[in-house]
């Protein structure tokens, strides 16, 4: 499929057949909530949802070379501050978009202090400072979660309701939907413009970059504060669909969530997200339905672990980018034919 | 005073605990060039291992060098399969090495349940002296004289053995020892287990103090251990001695005062050096 190839890569230059497809798949995605039960409607949003959060660690990782393991916190505490407030001061659209600024502004000097801290190295023990006091960043966050009880309810998890136009499974798919390829554009804007070449010459190169005259440090720290906001809305979405917030979404697994998502896609592609996330969600209700058959099954974290140990080995790429990998040599292999 | 004197022995038996998990990472990540996330769970095995065959055997020596040796053949295991490949790929080797985390950490919580396991002290070290007002527990002192027995020997091993001779001129140029005749991947190897074996021992040892074992029980020392590193210096092996005192001291005292701060006392400690001196204190240069 030539033409998917030009869509992943960003110049559409589709023919007749392409469009009756993608036409055809948009309508797919547009009437599937008619057509399937609420648990599909459901799993769906949650992929598109998710899909953002995974995107979010891509600018990091992909993008510019970073490992953040911290990065859950950006999207546990937006939907912790979506929770918190909707249960103090009513679940009402006003809040709503009191949290989302609040949650913004925590998450860009959240942002801005971790990379602070964490940019401070370069080349190969910048790396490894980066990830270590990330870790603590990110442990810092669950911790506080864990012992302000009176706001979060602790490890119990925190239940509440959420503004009356979010009620309705359907409508919240459509919404989550419109999230995902509102940010999507957004984020694809971001990484294509001048800063982000920047960030991916600074992935490609820290010293050259820096030898050119970039203050790598500030796009770092740029890069950190756009994906952190990007996960925080992520997460007050995240809210809106389960109405629950633990502990469970400022774990290191939490992040290494994302970062699941991003490798399986394949990092740096962007797009790559959303394959990863729907890959990955979809593996682990496909297990799940299988635990009648064996309890292993029902161990989700084991197979979480396999496929992450596996694709990092044997598929460094991901699925976008081995597809378009082996599209080329396809396509090279065509030219020399 | 007697407080101070008590918090001071039992920051010090912390502090040797953390060592034993920072000395192995700080020798990894100096000699092989290697951030190692599964050290977090190298600890949780060791803990599982040990009380697993204290109920079996009921003698804690053999329980505790059942744990090292767990440690040594998975951190073998470990190196060959996993950490070989990416040699000289930071990123990947933080990946796999976080992936590998998450399948033994859930391994653990499959083999012996997700719940606490009790565990007990052995008798000989379960007593306590009492020097005037002081009451000090005898299994604290025990762990700051192994603490300081593995300092003394990893350092007559690293400088002054032949071992460490390899090891260090590996650290200074891996091809030029290769091409001497000497295996350098066999070193790499044997450091690793030796690292993961510290990392088993740690565990072994935390389980009696604490009282329990349980699979979160990883990160957080791991953390710890991550913590004393960039604070010592990453690559410096009296770095991660005197970071790990520092921490142990810090955690000690914190945790008795006001034990909610002590997550944040660390992590600021950790972050007022870094502001102060951002290679930690006793940085140098590690293996580009």
């Amino acid at each position: 499929m030539p033409m998917l190839t030009n869509i992943l890569r960003k110049k559409p230059a589709l023919g007749p057949g392409m469009w009756l497809f993608l036409g055809l798949f948009a309508v797919l995605i547009l009437i599937i909530p008619h057509i399937t039960g609420l648990t599909t409607t459901t799993l769906l949003s949650r992929i598109y949802i998710l899909a953002i959060f995974g995107m979010s660690y891509d600018i990091l990782r992909g993008y510019t070379g970073i490992i953040n393991l911290g990065h859950a916190l950006f999207f546990g505490g937006g939907t912790y501050i979506a929770g918190i407030m909707f249960s103090r001061m009513g679940a009402t659209l006003d809040i709503l978009l009191l949290a989302v600024l609040v949650s913004m502004v925590f998450a860009a000097i959240v942002a801005y202090i971790m990379g602070q801290f964490a940019f401070r190295g370069s080349g190969f023990t910048g790396v490894i400072a980066c990830a270590m006091i990330t870790l603590a960043f990110g442990e810092i966050g669950r911790h506080s979660a864990e012992t302000l009880r009176e706001y979060t309810q602790g490890a119990d998890g925190l239940t509440f309701r959420v503004p009356l136009m979010f009620q309705d499974r359907v409508m919240m798919y459509y919404y989550a939907l419109l999230f995902l390829i509102a940010m999507t554009l957004i984020l694809r804007q971001f990484v294509n413009s001048p800063t982000g070449r920047v960030l991916q010459a600074i992935r490609d190169n820290d010293q050259r970059a820096k030898f050119l005259g970039y203050d790598t440090k500030k796009y770092k720290l740029i890069a950190l504060v756009i994906a952190g906001m990007a996960s925080a809305a992520a997460g007050i979405m995240f809210a809106l669909l389960t109405r629950f917030a633990n502990t469970e979404l400022l774990t290191v697994q939490s992040t290494l969530n994302a970062l699941l998502y991003t490798i399986v896609g394949g990092t740096g592609t962007l797009y790559g997200a959303i394959f990863g996330t729907a890959f990955v969600q979809l593996a682990q209700n496909y297990l799940l339905e299988l635990r009648g058959i064996h309890e292993i099954f029902s161990r989700w974290l084991l197979f979480f672990g396999a496929i992450y140990v596996l694709v990092v080995l044997y598929m460094p790429k991901g699925l976008v980018g081995t597809y378009l990998q082996l599209e080329e040599k396809w396509r090279k292999r065509k030219i020399a034919a | 005073m007697h407080i101070f004197l008590m918090l001071l022995i039992n920051g010090l038996a912390e502090g040797a605990l953390i060592f034993l998990m920072a000395a192995g990472l700080s020798i990894i990540l100096g000699l092989l060039g290697v951030v190692n996330f599964t050290h977090g769970v190298l600890f949780i095995w060791g803990g599982y291992v040990s009380i697993w065959i204290f109920s079996m055997t009921g003698s804690f020596p053999i329980a505790i060098i059942a744990a090292v040796a767990a440690g040594f053949i998975m951190g073998l295991i470990f190196e060959r399969l996993f950490i070989r490949p990416v040699y000289g790929n930071v990123t990947a080797q933080i990946l796999i090495t976080l992936g590998l985390g998450v399948v033994f950490t859930d391994m653990a919580r499959l083999f012996w349940g997700p719940n606490p396991i009790p565990a007990s002290r052995p008798e000989f070290m379960d007593g306590t002296w009492v020097i005037g007002a002081v009451i000090i527990s005898q299994y604290r002192i025990f762990l700051i004289i192994i603490g300081i027995l593995v300092a003394i020997a990893i350092n007559y091993l690293v400088n002054r053995t032949k071992v460490g001779m390899v090891m260090r001129a590996g650290i200074q140029s891996p091809d030029m020892v290769q091409a001497l005749g000497i295996n350098i991947k066999v070193y790499f190897a044997g450091v690793f287990a030796g690292g993961a074996a510290l990392a088993a021992l740690g565990g072994a040892l935390y389980v009696p103090l604490v009282g329990s074992v349980w699979s979160g029980m990883g990160i957080n020392n791991q953390i710890l251990a991550f913590i004393v590193i960039i604070l010592g210096g990453m690559g410096s092996f009296y770095g991660s001695a005197v970071g790990s005192i520092i921490i142990g001291l810090t955690v000690a005292f914190v945790s008795w005062f006001y034990p909610p701060l002590t997550v944040y006392t660390t992590v600021l400690l950790l972050l007022l050096v870094l502001t102060l001196k951002p290679e930690g204190l006793f940085g140098m240069a590690v293996r580009n």
